[in-house]
């Protein structure tokens, strides 16, 4: 399997989320009303760099006052820093298109949203998850830091107007990928393929882990659901669990699969069945770990395992990830994976520009749980 | 696992450390749950000192998003068994 697709990267780039949006009704003031506008919302994209597309549609109907703008969807104010195709992922669990959203331009919620003071704001954002990921893969942040100003600029600017060779051209210097088929930034070992070799100097022949970051939204789903349009949506951030965990490699385990990424992301979800294998094991006399279906995951799986007892699960309390849950659906860049799909090829094709992978999970809770708020 | 487990509710160490012509804190040292994002550091840091605008930083490095936990911020970046956060009124680090 190639090392990066480049045909996959500019699915991604290209890949565009068909938005109509109204002009919430409290800020109409003409008669009739203005007709709802028809964008194009750049999956990479963030919501308020589509403002000034959707101002001049609106402007002659809108009430006295300052611009503070937001976009909600069915009630629930749309976070900015969030790509545009995470929120659809997450938040419409069966693709709705064009995906309905309402806009404001007064009355910001500032209790549950930070404001955004336009794109200065976003290009703010992305920069600093540049930075984390950076951070989180090199262990410091030099290369985004010591950018030249116009190399930052012409690096945002190519996000904004969706320039995919720009954007590979400024960010090959940052040093951050591709991840080897070994699942190593960049290693000694004799899978090396040529285009791995060029421009990773710093890991060459390291042992330390390779760290990948990740961004993980969990929503909980109920487990008997046949149609995810009957999903109840989501009124309040607090029922989504946002999760921050890089997932680590180390040189050791090679080539592992999203199911084996998952599980070093989500122990508490494979818990359940490493303990029924670890039981069968035992019973049996044998060494625990030596369980084939486990493959190369078997080293994580197990020290992940004994990490988690350490720092338990830290989702918010409002949702509930009981041993019963079980993955039913995992979507990353609008795409439903297979778990065994090598996860090498995932980060280098399908993270988002600011190197974070964006992982939504829906989790099958049994319904009588999932009605509890 | 429950996430209402009384072990979840990991306490996390944080140091602030004042950057530039920031205002230095008489307690720089903090304990706060893990599962409190971090917007509520921002927040508490606002609350002290007054101010609307300031730039909150994560070991001189970067800003994290408001909704990131403690808990992941501290795994991911903390160590001496503290995560360290600067503060600033004018941007310090882009």
């Amino acid at each position: 399997m190639e090392l990066c697709s480049e045909e996959a990267v500019k699915y991604v780039w290209e890949g565009a989320i068909p938005l109509q949006i109204h002009l919430h009704e409290s800020e109409v003031t003409t008669l009739p009303p203005p007709p709802p506008i028809l964008v194009l919302g750049s999956r990479i994209g963030y919501l308020p760099l589509l403002v000034p597309l959707i101002k001049p549609h609106f402007s002659s109907t809108l009430p006295p006052g300052t611009d503070s703008v937001w976009f909600d969807y069915k009630g629930l104010p749309l976070k900015w820093y969030i790509p545009i195709g995470v929120l659809f992922d997450l938040l419409c669990a069966e693709p709705e298109r064009p995906w309905n959203l309402t806009v404001h331009f007064r009355g910001h919620p500032g209790d549950v949203l930070t404001p955004c003071e336009g794109e200065d704001s976003v290009k703010w954002s992305y920069i600093n998850s540049l930075k984390e990921a950076a951070y989180i893969i090199n262990g410091n942040c030099k290369n985004i830091m010591n950018m030249s100003q116009a190399d930052q600029f012409e690096l945002w600017q190519s996000l904004v107007k969706g320039n995919m060779d720009d954007f590979l051209r400024i960010s090959s210097r940052l040093k951050l990928g591709p991840l080897g088929e070994d699942c190593m930034v960049r290693s000694g070992s004799s899978l090396v393929q040529p285009r791995q070799a060029i421009g990773e100097p710093d890991f060459t022949g390291s042992g330390r882990p390779c760290r990948i970051p990740v961004r993980l939204y969990v929503r909980n789903i109920s487990e008997d659901l046949d149609d995810l349009e009957d999903a109840v949506p989501i009124d309040c951030w607090d029922r989504i669990s946002y999760i921050n965990r890089p997932v680590e490699i180390h040189k050791e385990e090679g080539r592992l699969s999203l199911k084996c990424a998952m599980k070093t992301l989500l122990p508490e979800i494979f818990l359940e069945e490493s303990l029924v294998n670890n039981h069968e094991f035992s019973r049996e006399g044998e060494t625990v770990g030596a369980d084939s279906s486990y493959g190369d995951s078997e080293t994580i799986g197990g020290l992940r395992n004994a990490q988690a007892e350490e720092i338990p699960f830290p989702g918010q309390a409002h949702v509930q990830l009981l041993k019963k849950s079980k993955i039913k659906m995992i979507r990353i860049q609008g795409i439903e994976l297979d778990m065994d799909i090598p996860f090498f090829w995932v980060v280098n094709n399908l993270k988002n520009p600011e190197y974070f992978l964006h992982i939504c999970v829906f989790m099958g809770t049994s319904s009588d749980q999932s009605t509890i708020r | 696992m429950a996430a209402e487990s009384p072990t979840s509710d990991r306490k996390v160490v944080v140091h602030l450390r004042a950057t530039g012509d920031a205002p230095i804190l008489k307690q720089a040292k903090f304990k706060i749950s893990g599962n409190d994002k971090f917007s509520k550091v921002i927040e508490f840091l606002r609350r002290q000192l007054h101010r609307d605008t300031l730039f909150v930083y994560v070991n001189s490095a970067f800003s994290p998003n408001p909704d990131e936990l403690v808990i992941d911020l501290y795994n991911n970046f903390g160590f001496d068994g503290k995560l360290v956060v600067n503060y600033a009124s004018s941007m310090a680090w882009g």
